[in-house]
């Protein structure tokens, strides 16, 4: 007989597994110890690589089978063949084990270098661990970035310009990207701040809340006509900045644009900026110092300083001439 | 139909291998009969065509020849092909046709080649993606993935299949083999899919084992699918081996129709706990057949059976067990997934998918 409310009855199932095993478990039925050791009883038969490669894994196979057992086994399903191969055991006993015996020898000396790699090599993770940069987050100054800020126009009118898709950075809840959209532009917003993409309105809009340089990473060489960043690279410590534009320069068509805002080191180093900026590996570049960077990497760039001289927008739009196929960044 | 121009409009299906048993295949030949009723010229170009359908399609290569100007591509992508940069290079109007692929992920460690192929298919994707009209998915999970690909307008309509062959005349031989083997007690667990480290056969034993530990122990499991892995085969049947489970836990390979709707027809619970899936037609066959499915919420699978199946978050042994035993014994659950299920094989296999297909078609070749 079918439940009155199916969902309802399901869930409630769903809740009294959930207790089964939960009660199954703290009796001893199943312990997790036991889980456990069937994961290790499959990891047994699969290629040392299917193990995710990890090199402690490997080297547990290794000690596993460094010893190398001499004692032949006799058991036999015929009669007398047990006796056999008892007497043919104890014929070559002497032989077989001062064979295996070396040969378990170099194993074990294989084995405990390959323990020394092991530890030398994790001793090298943690030191590189403690020596690197954190990527930088989004460092926003409200004052600076919103829908009557002064760069907008002049920002959706470079976007604009370049037919395609048109990529806004840190899109926070998708302020510009409406904006675009509404100026007949096909815009969307990638921000690394889940909960802001998570609380937009979206009405239509595609916003997107994932790591910047992995989503760039995913699209299409050539795939864009225009990237619009905002609060991305200010913090950025040299390395990732460089690395973002690489990636932005496969990306964009050859005769893209890309639009960068940036503050100025003034209001970057002020008592009103936000404690991310405090906290970011990394400092704002002078506006020259922008143009000179796109312009190397075949960028023709223009500097548009703000009202206030608190932030600037620098406009560069990529050569038309450069292969979106190199360097390959992907 | 007509291009805005007035000129007409063949809509052409380009894919990598045309199989009469595997789903792409028959979404393929489903669509091509959709598109054809709907007024199109319409054929199929494959890089690899089956010998029994040798008259229904054409090498992609041969294309050219029945080129015309108009034509729109529609590319059925499944895995990496030399279709996919065919395509690119004709340059013709596209519309995806996304069956999802599995990562390379999945296959690292087990088959180097599958890596290899399943990296290129991702290249294959982010090539075509930005270029296509319109991007066809099976499920929201894979719609996403098109998204991030760069498509730019994506759509999810399920796949186009012939569950029919489940209901038809089960193979008598292998009816009977299993009943003898139900005769003898113990419940029957089913799971049909190529075994592949994606769809994790291997947690198939491990929950078969703490079934029988826990709750019923002349229970059988059957691992119904060939194989594209070589390792992981060889993997699985040592770990049953080790396990003490090779009489219970039965792989018996491809198999036919009629042998497949001999599977079904014995089963007590369907269950699948793969850890990638675009789609699962065998997940659609299950409910199809009325038999209860107990599933891993992977991929594609919630979009696939909606609230027609037990959806469960965790794989583990003892939970899978538990839940298990609970769709064995409970008829009240048992006859809930089963209405539901059947319910949403209903929706699936309706003529609703294929209609909707061809209504995208038509208004992504309007903007073509």
């Amino acid at each position: 007989m079918a439940p009155e409310d199916p969902r309802a009855y399901v869930e409630q199932v769903m809740a009294e597994i959930a207790e089964e095993v939960r009660l199954r478990r703290t009796s001893g039925d199943l312990p997790p110890k036991l889980e456990r050791e069937l994961d290790e009883l499959f990891l047994a038969h699969s290629p040392v690589a299917g193990r995710g490669g990890d090199l402690g894994d490997a080297l547990r196979m290794v000690d596993a089978a460094t010893f190398i057992d001499p004692v032949v086994p006799v058991e036999s399903e015929r009669a007398a063949g047990a006796a056999v191969k008892k007497g043919m055991r104890s014929l070559l006993l002497w032989y077989v084990g001062w064979l295996t015996h070396q040969m378990s020898q170099s194993a074990s000396a294989v084995s405990r270098a390959l323990h020394i790699v092991d530890d030398r090599l994790g001793e090298l993770e943690r030191r590189v661990e403690s020596q690197s940069v954190p990527p930088a987050g989004v460092v926003e100054f409200p004052a600076l970035v919103h829908a009557e800020a002064w760069w907008v126009g002049p920002a959706v009118a470079a976007a604009a310009k370049a037919p395609g898709r048109v990529l806004h950075v840190a899109c926070g809840d998708g302020w510009l990207v409406r904006r675009m959209v509404a100026a007949g532009g096909d815009a969307y917003g990638v921000d690394p701040r889940p909960r802001l993409v998570d609380s937009a309105e979206l009405g239509g809009l595609d916003l997107r809340a994932e790591p910047v340089a992995p989503h760039l990473r995913a699209v299409a060489p050539a795939g864009l006509a225009a990237v619009v960043l905002s609060g991305t690279v200010d913090g950025m410590a040299g390395t990732e900045r460089a690395q973002l534009l690489a990636v932005i320069g496969t990306r964009l068509a050859p005769g893209g644009t890309l639009v960068v805002h940036s503050v100025t080191r003034q209001a970057w180093d002020s008592p009103d900026a936000p404690p991310e900026a405090d906290l970011a590996p990394g400092r704002p570049l002078r506006p020259d110092t922008w143009c000179s960077v796109l312009e190397q990497s075949g960028y023709e760039a223009v500097e548009h300083a703000g009202p206030g001289g608190d932030d600037f927008l620098v406009v560069a739009v990529r050569s038309a001439i450069t292969s979106p196929y190199e360097p390959a960044e992907r | 139909m007509t291009t805005a121009a007035g000129t007409p409009v063949a809509v052409h299906q380009f894919i990598a291998t045309l199989n009469p048993h595997d789903a792409t295949g028959t979404h393929a030949l489903k669509l091509r009969d959709a598109l054809r009723a709907a007024g199109w010229r319409s054929d199929i170009f494959a890089e690899a065509i089956h010998d029994d359908l040798a008259s229904e399609a054409r090498k992609h290569w041969m294309y050219p020849e029945h080129a015309a100007p108009g034509d729109v591509a529609i590319y059925q992508f499944t895995t990496s092909s030399a279709v996919a940069g065919y395509l690119a290079e004709q340059g013709l109007p596209l519309i995806l046709d996304f069956h999802n692929f599995t990562g390379p992920e999945y296959f690292t460690g087990w088959e180097p080649r599958s890596v290899e192929r399943a990296a290129a298919a991702a290249d294959e994707l982010a090539l075509l993606a930005p270029r296509a009209l319109l991007g066809l998915a099976k499920s929201r999970f894979s719609q996403s993935e098109l998204r991030d690909a760069g498509c730019r307008w994506t759509e999810v309509v399920p796949v186009l299949a012939d569950y029919r062959r489940v209901a038809g005349t089960p193979d008598p031989r292998v009816a009977a083999e299993l009943a003898r083997l139900g005769a003898e007690g113990g419940s029957d667990i089913l799971f049909v899919g190529r075994i592949v480290p994606s769809k994790a056969q291997h947690e198939l034993v491990k929950a078969m084992w703490a079934y029988r530990r826990l709750y019923d122990a002349k229970a059988r499991l059957h691992l119904v699918g060939g194989t594209s892995s070589f390792e992981y085969t060889k993997a699985l049947q040592g770990f049953v081996d080790d396990l003490g489970l090779a009489a219970a836990v039965r792989l018996p390979g491809e198999v036919s129709d009629a042998a497949l709707a001999a599977y079904f027809a014995a089963a007590d619970v369907y269950l699948s706990l793969s850890a990638h899936e675009g789609f699962g037609v065998p997940l659609v066959e299950a409910m199809v057949t009325g038999v209860p499915v107990v599933t891993r919420d992977a991929g594609g699978v919630r979009d696939t059976v909606a609230d027609g199946a037990l959806v469960l978050a965790a794989a583990d042994p003892s939970y899978i067990a538990a839940a298990l035993h609970r769709v064995h014994t409970d008829q009240q659950l048992r006859s809930a997934l089963t209405a539901a299920g059947v319910r949403r094989a209903a929706e699936l296999s309706s003529d609703a998918p294929a209609t909707r297909m061809v209504e995208l078609v038509a208004a992504a070749v309007r903007t073509a």
